[in-house]
């Protein structure tokens, strides 16, 4: 994929809010993970956050690459680092509303699943619902 | 040379936009540079020749080539780039006549005296035209002028009042007796760039009945087939083109990887479907780039002829004129007879999208020349012509190819030659290039990577050109921008294929492959051998090459007064032409120049290179190109063109996934 830094906002916002927000639910409403709370949603909105923020040198990296593209395994690569870093911070960081020791094999597999579905959803359903997403870097508006 | 003679020297360059052949004739002091203002009108009440060099690699003032103790030197202006003189970097060093300086990804021959002779690439654009009737290539078609003239001038056509009026009337063409259509959307040339056109179409709402595409073939990649085939990209072999750019498919999903991993699946070659998967994924930093298969992207449009109804749509024919008409749409003069039978007839339409493709390949004009010379049409080739010939001779008898042209086309030419040297390894190659290339192009922070003289990038542009960064900022540009970055951004590359690296190798190792250097003087015929001479930097003088053949591998032309109808186009309406002197359009593609009240023309495709958008030539380009015009005819409420809702773009693609109509 080529996109632009606000290509990468754009597509991340709508991402998290939509297909991270679906794979959230099960977790929000206690039906997989330990229980009921609004948790699960805080992380999202955190990792969106922190995203935006990582979407900056990740648009800086993309200079440097002749294409200027970021190819797929770069999102995974960006996915992992992503993970990693949000997981010591909680560790090392109160961030207002999440108590340090967040169980890490649930977020694990919250994180996880939030990933796959919006990395698969770049590659089909992005494409599928708005044709000129691709050729506009990412950008929908 | 010495400084009292105050001789002329020659600067020619191949522009890196067009690949023109451009010849300036000028005095010492030359100063070299990006920006005219930036560099000195006077040096010692000298008056200085300033040539300007439109790229970001090249500094406002890079360099300066003056005489010094009877000597012609160039000295850098503490330019950000450098020089380099014969493919070594220089700071300051004496030029000879003959010296290639390489300036960002201008490659410009400094020559004088008797060197300064008039060259032979100083002659007429050198082509080889499309025969309008048959659509091959045909070396000895001069193309056939736009106006059939005959004896009496009532049988004129098209007719008289297409001479000069602006406007013509539709009462004029009734009476013309002639068969005329009105149609709603019109597209000509009927090619791989109509047929996406006339796709968008159908998936934003048009139906059949509202869209004629005129052209010579039946298929739409009737032509490009044909370019694959002589150019030696067999069926089964790759194109140079990305997963997701899918003539059949605006999506771009499933792209041709995962249907291709489908297919292996389905034959349990697991290993294969992994194959192709991983490569998308990981590409072109981990792994090799995918690129699909030509007989796959055939059997593709196939299968979204029969969906659209396209063989409903289209009609031959070849259009000799366009004309803009009183009541605000468009007459079409076109030829539908045979050679046998004449027949001619009128279409009358509301919007109108060119998409006539390359309306030549390029020639060397040293080969052209020869070729006129000896008329020998067999031993020195184009690689776009049917040549399969020469393998078969080379298989039987063995013998030496030389290749000019270092861009996708030789490196398929070579794959061709080292799968024939299996047979008999008696062949050898020698390659021609005009420069060593030690390092690639630069743009900002990133810089092409090369390899033995070839320089490398998975697409004829970098990836960011369609869909990316790179796309917006072009849009953005000015004119004179936008020459900058296309120079930048283009020139000839090849992919970086392990295979064919691994070719250049093995061939330079065992010595059936070699690179030479230098400037083609003239090409001759003695016994049976072709005799190539050249300007050869290392020995200084002139060497020759005897070779049993020549294949010109440098590329397709796209100069739209190559073409009849577009000259014809152009002339009439005095339409603008942009700086690489193709059609001049907006961000949306149209020819503004040519709107007539609510009637609009768009152009795509090659005609269009040097405006908006750089990958104009390719699949995907084409689907922009579509999508753009489709854009800005929804949003002038044309007839039956509905916005794409998400809803209504998951719908079609539904309906294409399952191969049912986009009506249905």
């Amino acid at each position: 994929m080529t996109p632009t830094l606000l290509g990468r906002w754009q597509t991340r916002i709508v991402l998290f809010a939509t297909v991270g927000a679906l794979f959230t639910l099960p977790f929000a409403l206690g039906i997989v993970g330990p229980d009921a709370s609004g948790i699960p949603f805080l992380v999202l909105f955190y990792l969106a956050l922190l995203g935006l923020i990582w979407d900056v040198l990740y648009n800086y990296l993309q200079q440097f690459r002749w294409d200027r593209d970021w190819p797929a395994v770069f999102q995974l690569i960006a996915g992992l680092w992503e993970a990693i870093f949000f997981s010591y911070l909680v560790e090392f960081i109160d961030l207002p509303g999440l108590e340090p020791g967040v169980p890490l094999q649930w977020f694990a597999i919250h994180y996880s699943l939030v990933w796959l579905g919006m990395f698969a959803a770049t590659h089909t359903l992005m494409r599928i619902l708005f044709p000129y997403w691709r050729f506009n870097g990412g950008q929908l508006f | 040379m010495n400084s009292s003679q105050r001789q002329e020297v020659k600067l020619s360059w191949e522009d890196p936009v067009t690949s023109e052949y451009q010849n300036l004739l000028v005095q010492i002091p030359i100063a070299l540079g990006r920006q005219l203002n930036q560099m000195p009108g006077e040096i010692a009440q000298r008056q200085v020749s300033r040539v300007v060099l439109n790229s970001s690699a090249v500094s406002r003032y890079h360099a300066l080539i003056d005489w010094e103790n009877n000597s012609c030197v160039i000295r850098d202006r503490n330019s950000k780039n450098g020089i380099l003189i014969n493919g070594q970097r220089r700071k300051n060093t004496i030029l000879e006549s003959g010296d290639v300086i390489e300036i960002g990804p201008y490659e410009i021959i400094i020559t004088w005296g008797g060197d300064n002779k008039k060259s032979i690439f100083e002659t007429n654009r050198s082509q080889i035209f499309f025969n309008p009737i048959t659509n091959s290539l045909d070396s000895e078609s001069e193309g056939i002028p736009s106006v059939v003239t005959t004896a009496s001038e009532s049988d004129r056509f098209p007719p008289p009042e297409f001479a000069t009026p602006l406007q013509v009337s539709l009462q004029d063409i009734y009476t013309s007796g002639l068969s005329v259509d009105e149609i709603d959307y019109l597209t000509i040339g009927a090619g791989i760039g109509s047929f996406v056109f006339v796709d968008c179409l159908r998936i934003f709402g048009v139906t059949a009945d509202k869209i004629i595409a005129l052209g010579i073939d039946r298929k739409p990649y009737s032509r490009y087939k044909q370019l694959c085939l002589n150019s030696q990209i067999p069926l089964k072999e790759r194109l140079r083109s990305n997963s997701d750019s899918c003539p059949d498919n605006i999506w771009g999903f499933p792209s041709y990887a995962w249907r291709e991993a489908w297919h292996d699946l389905l034959r349990l070659r697991l290993f294969d479907a992994i194959g192709n998967l991983w490569q998308v994924f990981a590409e072109p930093t981990l792994a090799q780039t995918y690129t699909p298969r030509a007989g796959n992207v055939f059997d593709s449009i196939d299968r979204e002829i029969k969906r659209i109804g396209w063989e409903k749509m289209y009609r031959y024919g070849r259009v000799l004129a366009i004309r803009k008409t009183t009541d605000g749409r468009y007459a079409i003069a076109y030829s539908r007879g045979t050679r046998d039978k004449r027949e001619r007839a009128f279409l009358i339409a509301n919007y109108l999208y060119l998409a006539t493709g390359y309306p030549a390949i390029k020639f060397l004009p040293d080969l052209q020349a020869y070729r006129e010379e000896t008329q020998d049409f067999q031993s020195v080739v184009n690689a776009y012509e049917a040549h399969d010939y020469v393998y078969e001779n080379l298989k039987k008898r063995g013998g030496t190819v030389l290749i000019r042209g270092r861009g996708i086309v030789a490196s398929r030419i070579i794959q061709r030659i080292y799968e024939t040297r299996r047979d008999n390894p008696n062949i050898g190659v020698i390659h021609l290039m005009r420069s060593p290339k030690p390092k690639g192009n630069q743009f900002k922070k990133a810089e092409r990577f090369v390899e033995n003289h070839f320089e490398f990038q998975p697409f004829n542009w970098p990836k960011a050109c369609w869909g990316g960064d790179l796309r917006f900022q072009l849009e953005r540009a000015d004119s004179q921008q936008r020459q900058s970055l296309i120079a930048d951004w283009g020139g000839t590359t090849t992919a970086a294929r392990k295979d064919w690296r691994d070719t250049i190798d093995e061939g330079l190792r065992e010595g059936w492959y070699k690179i030479e250097f230098g400037q083609v003087e003239k090409v001759e015929k003695e016994a049976d051998f072709l005799i190539t001479y050249i300007k050869n930097k290392n020995f200084k003088s002139t060497i020759h090459l005897q070779t049993d053949y020549i294949i010109d591998a440098t590329g397709l032309d796209a100069d739209v007064k190559v073409s009849p109808l577009l000259n014809d186009l152009v002339t009439h309406y005095n339409l603008p032409l942009n700086f690489a002197g193709r059609l001049a359009v907006s961000n949306d593609f149209e020819i503004e120049q040519m709107r007539n009240s609510t009637g609009k023309i768009y152009a795509a495709g090659a005609i269009t290179l040097g405006g908006p958008y750089a990958a104009v030539d390719s699949f995907l380009g084409l689907q922009y190109t579509a999508l753009r015009a489709i854009e800005s005819l929804a949003a002038s409420r044309s007839p039956g063109l509905k916005k794409l809702s998400p809803l209504n773009s998951f719908q079609q693609w539904l309906k294409w996934l399952n191969n049912r109509s986009p009506d249905e």
